[in-house]
């Protein structure tokens, strides 16, 4: 009986291999069928708009089906823009850099140490402190910016206290298309995405590990500097991925809250091809660009988890 | 397409056999919901509740911020308003898609009230697709107790904008027309449907320079940014910049409001219209609702909200002053049935203009 029973379950919980694949690749299709339609659908979309042409008369893209005869002439005319005589798009991508770049070292300078404080110290307030977190996703990202324009205008709160403290005499113009605006803006948008990320990875440390590293004479500053640190890299570049990515693409941040040429990201540059109708074919074209360059981050990412999983294993 | 519409070159835009007018004599559709694509904030939420209660229909009002937006809308051909008011450069476009519905003059008796210019427009001979909504010149705008002097005052009133003394606080209006045409005004160009090149470049050349001046805002909030004071010098629409009272801070009183169209009316004039569009499902009500927006009291109504005047008969500056639609300091916002035959009209260009005309703008707005 004793041997029998557990031959029993195993018989009941593998079903045969063949049966098997079929219910794994059933449980599949609805992924499959989602990417298709909402992914696969308009990127092949995407494509037809940048190989297409434009309508003579009306000035709308007619999109190209047929991809032995897509046209270069869209791609050509985005080369023009980083280099031809109006070439405006070079600045705009080495500013979206620095954006970037500054409001994803801000966000994770903001972010680990409210995630490593809610993951390793928050103890009974972890859920409040979560709740806290959360809360930035109650309220939709056009309001929370619709919220910074009440603060930072002319009359707002934020001159209003400048004046009353006497650090500036005149109302400070927030929103005359300065950059530290723009990157403030950046990291108010998407800094609650990287700290959910940063804490669930911290919060799977193993515990013992830091307790051995305290254990052979580390300090609180050396254990975290030598073992957290590290262990919380693969979570790091997650984390940043999630927020990069969007940030690159951003252009609803900079509208709202600069609205001036000098602060104008490649999101801009494409939103404001896919507004002009005669533009779109170029628009879509640059949108394809933007999505290669950004397919490296996102390739390096897997590679690196593939690595860290295997030396896990 | 054939000719392109001018002033001295008029438009009989063609008609359809598989897409023709209503019938005479149809009964408003009952219990409907009229859909009207428009402008923000563009029409008296008021006089359309006063339209749905004397007709029993309901109207949902859907809303876009460029002219752009809104064709690409319309051309994914899946939507199905009954009512659109478009600007007169993009009306040959969609008649020839077939986009528009002629219209049957029997239920759009208040034309009448009309000025006589728009019962026979040059861009519409016969008033085939359209009736006149809004009127209005584009000009400048500017917060007189931080700015000092006066467009009127220079030598090229149009450089009033580009002072970089206000960097920060001088914007131009999001709209590709206005704004390459506020370049070639600043040129001294008064042509503003032109396909020259040369031109087009310099008037983009001066715009970025007005960029790098100023770090220009770009947007088409005239009437809000002018009164709070968040922008000093707008590139402005007359009827938004009469509607500034409305938008005014607590204890800021309008008078600080000025606005300038040049005195001789050598600046853009231009009216929208309203069209039938032929894939509604309300088109007797669509006619009713023309109809409606060109009554009379209705407009003033109307203007109460919206600032932007109409070409009706009756409709002046002294009675909107009198009846204090209009502060007396902003009747430079006025617009006169005489401004129309000397003022600059932005109209219908070619596809291949207009893709040069776009390039220019993206080169400049950097899609802001």
């Amino acid at each position: 009986m004793v041997l029998s029973a557990p031959a029993r379950v195993r018989h009941r919980q593998h079903p045969p291999r063949a049966r098997r694949r079929v219910l794994y690749a059933g449980l599949s299709v609805p992924a499959i069928l989602w990417l298709a339609v909402f992914f696969l659908v308009p990127f092949y979309a995407v494509l037809s708009v940048a190989g297409g042409q434009i309508d003579g008369i009306r000035g709308t893209p007619i999109p190209e089906w047929n991809p032995l005869i897509w046209s270069r002439a869209s791609y050509h005319a985005v080369f023009q823009e980083f280099s031809g005589t109006g070439a405006f798009l070079g600045p705009l991508v080495l500013r979206t850099v620095e954006y970037v770049g500054a409001a994803s070292l801000l966000s994770l300078l903001i972010g680990y140490p409210a995630a490593y404080y809610v993951s390793r110290f928050a103890t009974k307030r972890k859920g409040l402190l979560l709740g806290l977190l959360l809360a930035p996703f109650w309220v939709s990202y056009m309001m929370r910016m619709l919220a910074w324009i009440g603060l930072l205008q002319t009359d707002g709160y934020v001159n209003r206290i400048l004046i009353d403290l006497h650090l500036t005499s005149h109302p400070v113009t927030w929103l005359g298309g300065k950059a530290s605006t723009v990157v403030l803006g950046l990291v108010y948008g998407y800094v609650p995405y990287l700290i959910l990320v940063l804490y669930a990875g911290l919060d799977r440390i193993d515990s013992s590990l830091l307790e051995a590293g305290r254990d052979l004479g580390l300090g609180r500053v050396r254990t975290f500097l030598f073992v957290t640190l590290p262990l919380s890299r693969q979570t790091i570049i997650t984390g940043l991925l999630v927020t990069v990515l969007p940030m690159l693409g951003d252009y609803f941040t900079n509208v709202m809250l600069s609205g001036a040429t000098n602060t104008s990201m490649v999101g801009n540059a494409i939103q404001g091809q896919l507004q002009s109708t005669t533009l779109q074919t170029q628009g879509a074209a640059l949108s394809l660009l933007m999505l290669g360059v950004l397919a490296i981050p996102m390739l390096y990412y897997v590679v690196a988890t593939n690595r860290a999983s295997q030396a896990a294993a | 397409m054939g000719e392109l519409p001018r002033p001295d070159s008029p438009v009989t835009l063609p008609t359809y056999a598989d897409n023709a007018a209503i019938a005479n004599g149809l009964e408003p559709e009952t219990g409907a919901t009229l859909k009207v694509f428009n402008w923000t904030a563009y029409i008296n939420r008021a006089v359309v509740r006063n339209f749905e209660k004397r007709y029993k229909c309901k109207v949902e009002i859907t809303t876009f911020n460029t002219q752009e937006d809104a064709l690409a809308k319309l051309n994914t051909g899946d939507l199905q308003f009954d009512v659109f008011v478009p600007t007169v450069d993009v009306l040959s476009s969609l008649v020839a898609a077939k986009q528009v519905r002629p219209l049957n003059h029997g239920y759009i008796p208040n034309i009448h009230q009309a000025w006589d210019f728009f019962q026979n427009p040059f861009y519409d001979q016969g008033w085939r697709y359209t009736v006149p909504y809004t009127i209005y010149t584009t000009g400048i705008a500017w917060r007189n107790d931080h700015v000092s002097g006066s467009p009127d005052q220079l030598e090229n009133p149009w450089s009033f904008l580009w002072q970089e003394q206000y960097r920060g606080k001088v914007a131009i209006l999001d709209d590709y027309r206005e704004s390459i045409g506020l370049g070639l005004m600043y040129n001294g160009e008064t042509d503003l449907n032109t396909p020259d090149v040369e031109k087009l470049t310099a008037a983009e050349q001066a715009l970025l320079n007005l960029a790098k001046l100023t770090s220009v805002h770009i947007d088409n909030n005239d009437y809000t940014n002018i009164p709070s004071g968040q922008m000093w010098i707008h590139h402005a629409w007359s009827g938004d910049i009469a509607a500034a009272e409305y938008y005014m801070p607590k204890g800021v009183s309008v008078d600080t409001v000025s606005y300038w169209f040049p005195r001789n009316g050598r600046g853009p004039v231009n009216n929208d219209t309203m069209v039938v569009l032929a894939g509604g499902k309300c088109p007797v009500l669509a006619h009713l609702f023309l109809n409606y927006f060109l009554d009379v009291d209705n407009v003033i109504e109307n203007i109460s909200y919206n600032g932007y005047m109409q070409p009706i008969h009756g409709v002046t500056g002294p009675r909107l002053v009198k009846e204090k639609l209009l502060p007396p300091n902003l009747t430079t916002t006025v617009v006169l049935e005489s401004d129309f035959p000397r003022g600059l009209r932005e109209l219908q260009i070619s596809a291949s203009a207009r893709q040069v005309w776009q390039q220019d703008w993206l080169n400049v707005s950097r899609g802001v």
